[in-house]
């Protein structure tokens, strides 16, 4: 994808790339190298899928932050073919404390009384306003549609379902990785997938594009 | 899903789920480029002090060795100990060293009256065969 060109600069590098802790040890320049082009990879898609989840986007970069920490730190050094299933396998853990967190802090938070205006005090960002990869406007609008159509049917979808489908279609894992990151067995990962194709063909139709 | 029969439903909610990751705005893309940059930072954040602290154990195994072979090297060879009689020697050298009586007697020296006596003692000797 030729954004993480530009993203990746060598002037956005990380210290671990480009000299300032360990340039010593070429192996590990060429784990440092091989994570970084991973979690390039990957992030995008790990942020849709959490947002999803979570439905807030704040909370959904904290939690694909928290997972990307945890890979680099514990499963660096483990072989890159296992990385996806386990970055997916703690961001799924993630994505679920933060939910039980809510649940508790939404049971709390009904004692007391209401206070409005939580996101008022959000600094204005310009970059948030800056369009990326629009595609012509009659095609952007049927997009437009087809996609919060879909968002608006898997937010329906269980939870389960909504994690089979979401790690099997749009990140690709086959059923095996896909069972390793939800921590379920193989059989399982296909019973949800199914249901949660079958429920969304029944709201959306052939989700034409 | 490589490799699997997939429907056209599946092929088109992919392709509308991947159009809304590349339209995913510039702030958010922003910060999850820092974040993936903080992780690679946190990968090794101080892998010089740990690999000394891994070394320690080592540099200290190394030193007690060293230690321990100076002494057994310092010992003799074949880790013998000193012979018995150069520690006799050793006890009589003190015993010469800490006894005033000698000391007194030294003070005192007067070489020609012992040259003498020692010579009449011998005299008388001779005269008494």
């Amino acid at each position: 994808m030729p954004e993480f060109a530009t993203l990746a600069s060598p002037y956005s590098m990380p210290a671990a790339l480009h000299g300032d802790t360990d340039l010593t040890d070429p192996q590990e320049q060429t784990q440092a190298r091989a994570l970084n082009q991973f979690l390039a990879g990957v992030e995008l898609k790990a942020f849709k899928i959490a947002q999803a989840a979570l439905r807030h986007e704040d909370d959904a970069l904290d939690a694909v932050q928290d997972a990307m920490l945890q890979l680099a730190r514990a499963y660096a050094a483990r072989p890159a073919e296992e990385w996806k299933p386990l970055f997916y396998r703690i961001l799924e853990n993630r994505i679920r404390d933060m939910q039980r967190r809510r649940t508790v802090r939404g049971r709390i938070m009904a004692w007391l009384p209401l206070r409005g205006g939580d996101d008022d005090d959000e600094e204005f960002d310009p970059l948030a306003l800056a369009a990326s990869n629009d595609p012509q406007p009659v095609r952007r609008l049927e997009l437009d549609e087809a996609m919060e159509a879909l968002e608006q049917a898997l937010q329906r979808l269980p939870r389960r379902q909504q994690q089979a489908f979401l790690l099997r279609t749009l990140e690709g894992l086959d059923v095996a990785q896909t069972a390793t990151a939800m921590g379920c067995s193989e059989g399982s990962v296909k019973t949800h997938y199914f249901r949660a194709v079958q429920a969304l063909r029944a709201q959306l139709g052939e989700l034409h594009t | 899903m490589s490799g699997e029969t997939v429907s056209p439903f599946e092929r088109n909610a992919r392709t509308v789920l991947e159009q809304s990751v590349q339209r995913i705005d510039a702030r958010t893309r922003s910060r999850l480029n820092q974040a993936r940059h903080k992780a690679l930072e946190a990968m090794s954040p101080q892998r010089p002090r740990w690999r000394s602290l891994t070394l320690m154990p080592a540099a200290g195994a190394l030193a007690a060795a060293v230690l321990v072979a100076f002494v057994l090297w310092g010992r003799g060879p074949h880790g013998a100990s000193p012979p018995a009689a150069l520690d006799a020697q050793h006890a009589e050298d003190m015993e010469l060293l800490t006894d005033n009586d000698s000391i007194d007697l030294m003070e005192g020296w007067d070489g020609s009256f012992y040259e003498w006596a020692t010579s009449q003692s011998e005299g008388n000797v001779e005269s008494n065969t």
